[in-house]
């Protein structure tokens, strides 16, 4: 499996920290996400966001955080065989996890890059397949672990402070 | 701490209410609870879309509007009328004769809020030209909206179209010309709106953003339609020449609003109904319609033709409205002296503040706290959202518990559980 890890220095030791004990979540929010479903494609992110509101984070991170989730979560619609989200709510961060069935990303840089994209004719009929989603995602997290190989699945990590 | 008080134009009259629970579930901020058989309205969270009013089939919950004797406190009287009015007489009853009908209430004159479509799609446009930076521009016309905005998107605030709405800047147009050429005195002038919905009641008793309180009352078009039936016929058989503005008619129907609006430079989108409205600002709110310049925005089918205060189905509405539109002529309203006022920044508001209660707690830390807390509840309770416990969703009573406003004992569903248990 290969790995990528993208760190705000800001971050970088909270951020190393986290990964290596990983405590329980007071909050977590687990949503379903179908192949090619792109009815309900979307609503995971909307419900993790109005859940967000409800915590009175300001509207700039919930900005982050609703759009990095959004891709996220359209990926995994789009390109694989369906899969989860899990978003847990700590203190002063919130991770969010997707995992899905496969095929996987052969190779994870090259997908970060802008425009690179596999997407199918249905995926581009729908309006996605500009290739930015990923780097859309790096832009507004402060983590991002993907863990993917070819013909295994993908899991995608992002972790985001809600700052002041 | 000032607690600010909200005037709201919903009243629910207890000996009405069977407690059914049927305004609960249609509230699109979750303001009503049945507690103890009857509905309770939370005053911070009310937007005054009027949902709960169409969904009580009890009479339980009563729109307010200002009875019609209260013109008699003024000299001199003036009807603004609604566009959406048009839309509410059978087609025997032409636009001029429901229009001078209002004379018969005791009207001095009669004023359409048609008249400044024109300008107001003109000084829409030039506010969308001028803020360039802010996009997408949002519509403030519909009281309902605004309100959505302050209490569920306050991110949105500085979104919206500062400017008064038509019906605002035609009653300082006529304050202006109505005083000075009746000679009259400031409290002589009554300036009353014919309106479509309790949001425009609101809006009129507590404008947000207005340097001035503008008008005098609001009146229900559904109410001077009841006081206008038996005119008619008279009215009919005896026509007076008025001047009637059918193109600006406009208003009443969201869709055209935002046609007019769209130019070359400018793309606009239209949305009405409640929940649409909802998903789009969280949309919005997403930056994923970044793409547009104008959002016009109303909170119900149609827009204001879909008022509760009307009487007319909102698509028979609409249809006559269209038609008067095509058919209507030409008109020259002069607008020399609202292009001055709005040059001199007459037509601003001041900026919108964010009416707050969605967080759980000031402090994110007890916020979390309480939310693990409501989770908790949460799987102990059925999940149908039946609302029988008079919260509209076992969420929604999970977070009731919480904040100390419930007991699980409120659940029904858990309660006949419970006994079945006992009994076996
Ligand atoms: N969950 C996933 N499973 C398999 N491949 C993925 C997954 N997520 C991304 N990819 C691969 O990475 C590429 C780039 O993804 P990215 O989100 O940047 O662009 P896109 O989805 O193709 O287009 P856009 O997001 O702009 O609509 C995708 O085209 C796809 O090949
Ligand atoms: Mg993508």
């Amino acid at each position: 499996m290969a790995e990528y890890w993208n760190i705000n220095p800001e971050h970088e030791s909270a951020v190393r920290d986290f990964f290596t004990s990983v405590p329980e979540a007071d909050v977590v929010l687990d949503f379903e996400i179908g192949e090619k479903d792109f009815v309900n494609s979307g609503k995971g992110s909307a419900e993790v966001k109005n859940t967000l509101k409800r915590l009175g984070i300001g509207p700039e991170t919930l900005r982050r955080i609703a759009v990095a989730s959004y891709e996220a979560e359209i990926n995994v619609t789009a390109h694989s065989q369906g899969g989860r989200m899990d978003s847990y709510l700590y203190d002063e961060f919130i991770l969010i996890r997707f995992t899905d069935k496969g095929p996987g990303i052969a190779d994870i840089e090259q997908a970060m890059v802008p425009g690179f994209s596999t997407a199918d004719d249905l995926v581009r009929e729908m309006g996605f397949g500009a290739g930015l989603g990923l780097p859309n995602i790096l832009k507004n997290s402060d983590a991002l672990h993907i863990v993917s190989a070819q013909g295994e699945s993908t899991r995608v990590e992002i972790m985001i402070f809600y700052g002041n | 701490m000032s607690e600010k008080r909200y005037y709201h134009a919903i009243q629910i009259l207890d000996d009405n209410c069977t407690g059914c629970t049927a305004c609960v579930r249609v509230c699109p901020t979750e303001a009503i609870r049945v507690r103890d058989r009857k509905a309770t309205i939370d005053q911070n969270r009310c937007i005054d879309c009027g949902n709960c009013v169409t969904a009580c089939q009890f009479h339980a919950i009563i729109p307010r509007s200002d009875p019609l004797d209260i013109i008699q406190n003024f000299k001199y009287k003036v009807a603004i009328i609604s566009s959406s009015y048009a839309g509410q007489f059978s087609e025997d009853v032409s636009y001029p004769v429901a229009k001078q009908a209002l004379l018969k209430l005791g009207f001095d004159e009669v004023a359409e809020e048609s008249y400044v479509t024109e300008f107001v799609i003109r000084i829409i446009r030039d506010y969308i030209r001028t803020h360039k930076e802010i996009r997408p521009i949002i519509s403030s016309n519909c009281p309902a909206v605004v309100r959505l905005i302050q209490v569920k998107f306050p991110s949105l605030l500085p979104n919206m179209l500062h400017l008064e709405a038509p019906m605002s800047i035609l009653t300082r147009f006529i304050r202006e010309e109505v005083q000075r050429s009746k000679n009259l005195k400031e409290d002589e002038l009554g300036v009353f709106l014919i309106v479509p919905c309790v949001a425009h009641v609101t809006a009129v008793h507590q404008p947000e953003g207005a340097y001035k309180h503008l008008q005098d009352g609001a009146c229900s078009a559904g109410m001077i339609y009841g006081k206008l039936k038996d005119l008619l016929k008279n009215i009919q058989n005896n026509p007076q020449e008025i001047d009637t503005y059918e193109k600006g008619l406009t208003w009443a129907l969201s869709g055209l609003e935002g046609e007019m609006a769209e130019d070359k430079d400018i793309r606009a989108l239209t949305v009405n109904g409640i929940e649409n409205v909802m998903e789009v600002l969280s949309k919005v709110e997403d930056h994923y319609l970044d793409q547009y310049d104008y959002i016009v925005l109303r909170s119900c089918t149609n827009g204001c033709v879909g008022g509760c205060l009307n009487i007319e189905n909102p698509f028979v509405a609409m249809s006559r409205i269209k038609k008067l539109i095509r058919e209507g002529k030409p008109f020259d309203f002069d607008t020399t002296e609202l292009d001055d006022l709005y040059k001199e920044g007459e037509f601003a508001v001041v900026p919108l503040k964010p009416r707050s209660i969605m967080e759980l707690d000031k402090d994110i830390k007890t916020a979390i706290k309480k939310m693990k807390q409501i989770n908790e509840f949460l799987i102990m309770l059925p999940g149908l959202n039946c609302s029988a416990c008079g919260s509209p969703t076992c969420y929604a009573l999970a977070e009731d518990i919480v904040q100390g406003k419930a007991t699980i004992d409120d659940c029904v569903v858990l309660l006949k559980r419970h006994t079945k248990e006992e009994e076996q």
